[in-house]
């Protein structure tokens, strides 16, 4: 079962689950003319089917992860790099900050006011701490 | 010499904007940012395989008349569940970084408050006249965003050229599974509730008021299997559609006019809202 595709192993589950409904069907419209032990028998066979058709649906599902491996990769790859960009440009902005809270220590520092160094140097660590 | 340094600002923004590909950074980030409010109804969905197999399994203890014991053998139906979310979780993290990446705000850099902070702290040192810093401080603004956003355009065509043939192949997996196999399984489910439910019905001893009760019930269960079933048709056509968006993306950085791009596009986010209400017409339903 492993050497057939997931497309494979939907389309027999496809087939299975026809057989099982006509089986189904043919059991409703001649129940009247079967037997007790008919009518058993023909609903053990369609159950037996059915279990069958459903195993093959999650199988194949399960059979995909093969042939996406590759596309998760690619895409995980791209994602990483769209973020290391976007971090890149958010940097930009933050080079400005800091370059604003530089200028405004500079002028703190140079007009000897001990609050206003204060908070411009906590300013600046802020900024500079953002991620 | 600062009116020259000027004009030569001004010709270079000229010749930048000049060399600008049609597609524009707001139908990237238009086209991102339907496509991913649209799957994320994959997590409104609200129904998956191990579901499906616990339903099963329920119902056949149901029939076996069997209280004694809630195991049900669904560890590779949870296997095909988290496969299926991996898959999802990949395209929704490169669509959030695309939606990001080309939001007009990122590039809307802030310089006033340098230019003010130069301004104030005017010195012996540096002397500067206002004219000047707000001329500079207009310049810089448009040159900067123009450089980052020409930047950012080529980044973002780069991204989206290599990422278009696997994300095709992530999303027609995702639709393969919810749509061929998930559904495949519901008329599974379907065809042993009609085989259950009919043989219900052949006990002579029922009265026609526990009959119709019985046929209610059956009924019931198909019409919410049925709801179930167009649900997942309906997140297909929303799959479908963000492998077309995402492929005229790539038709629109190398081929398209501006014309037709803004066509497209428009036409895409119409076609995506008709699908997004569609879905939540039949979750409301529900």
């Amino acid at each position: 079962m492993n050497n057939l595709t997931p497309q494979q192993v939907n389309e027999l589950a496809n087939y299975f689950s026809a057989i099982s409904s006509k089986i189904g069907d043919y059991r409703i419209q001649q129940f009247s003319h079967l037997t007790p032990q008919q009518n058993e028998e023909i609903k053990e066979k369609q159950n037996l089917i059915l279990n069958y058709a459903d195993e093959m649906y999650t199988l194949s599902a399960t059979l995909i992860l093969d042939d996406v491996k590759t596309s998760l990769q690619a895409i995980s790859n791209v994602s990483n790099q769209i973020i290391g960009t976007y971090k890149s440009l958010k940097n930009i902005q933050k080079a400005i900050d800091v370059a604003t809270s530089v200028v405004t220590l500079g002028a703190a520092i140079t007009s000897k006011n001990p609050q206003a160094i204060t908070n411009s140097v906590s300013n600046l660590v802020a900024i500079w701490s953002e991620k | 010499m600062n009116y020259l340094n000027y004009k030569k600002g001004w010709c270079f923004l000229g010749i930048i904007l000049l060399l600008s590909s049609c597609v524009n950074l707001k139908h990237v980030n238009d086209f991102s940012s339907s496509s991913l409010n649209s799957i994320r109804k994959f997590e409104e969905i609200n129904y998956g395989f191990h579901q499906n197999c616990m339903e099963n399994c329920f119902e056949m203890k149901m029939g076996e008349l069997n209280f004694t014991s809630t195991d049900c053998n669904c560890s590779l139906n949870e296997k095909a569940d988290s496969i299926n979310l991996l898959i999802y979780n990949t395209i929704k993290g490169y669509l959030i970084g695309l939606s990001n990446l080309s939001n007009n705000d990122l590039t809307s850099y802030k310089i006033n408050p340098l230019s003010n902070a130069l301004m104030e702290h005017n010195s012996n040192l540096l002397t500067l006249e206002k004219s000047q810093v707000d001329a500079y401080t207009t310049i810089s603004t448009i040159l900067l965003k123009s450089f980052t956003d020409e930047f950012r355009k080529k980044k973002i065509k780069e991204y989206v050229i290599t990422a278009n043939e696997p994300l095709k192949i992530l999303i027609n997996y995702l639709d393969f599974n919810l749509s061929a196999n998930l559904i495949g399984k519901l008329d599974i489910q379907r065809q042993r509730i009609q085989s259950y439910y009919f043989d219900l019905l052949q006990d002579k001893t029922l009265s026609s008021h526990e009959k119709r009760n019985i046929i209610g019930e059956y009924y019931q269960q198909i019409i919410q299997l049925e709801n179930r079933k167009s649900v997942l048709l309906s997140y297909s056509k929303i799959l479908k559609k963000i492998n077309i968006g995402h492929q005229k993306l790539v038709d629109a950085f190398n081929t398209l006019s501006k014309e037709e791009i803004k066509a497209q596009f428009t036409q895409y986010s119409s076609d995506m809202e008709d699908i997004i209400s569609e879905f939540n017409k039949i979750k409301k339903d529900k």
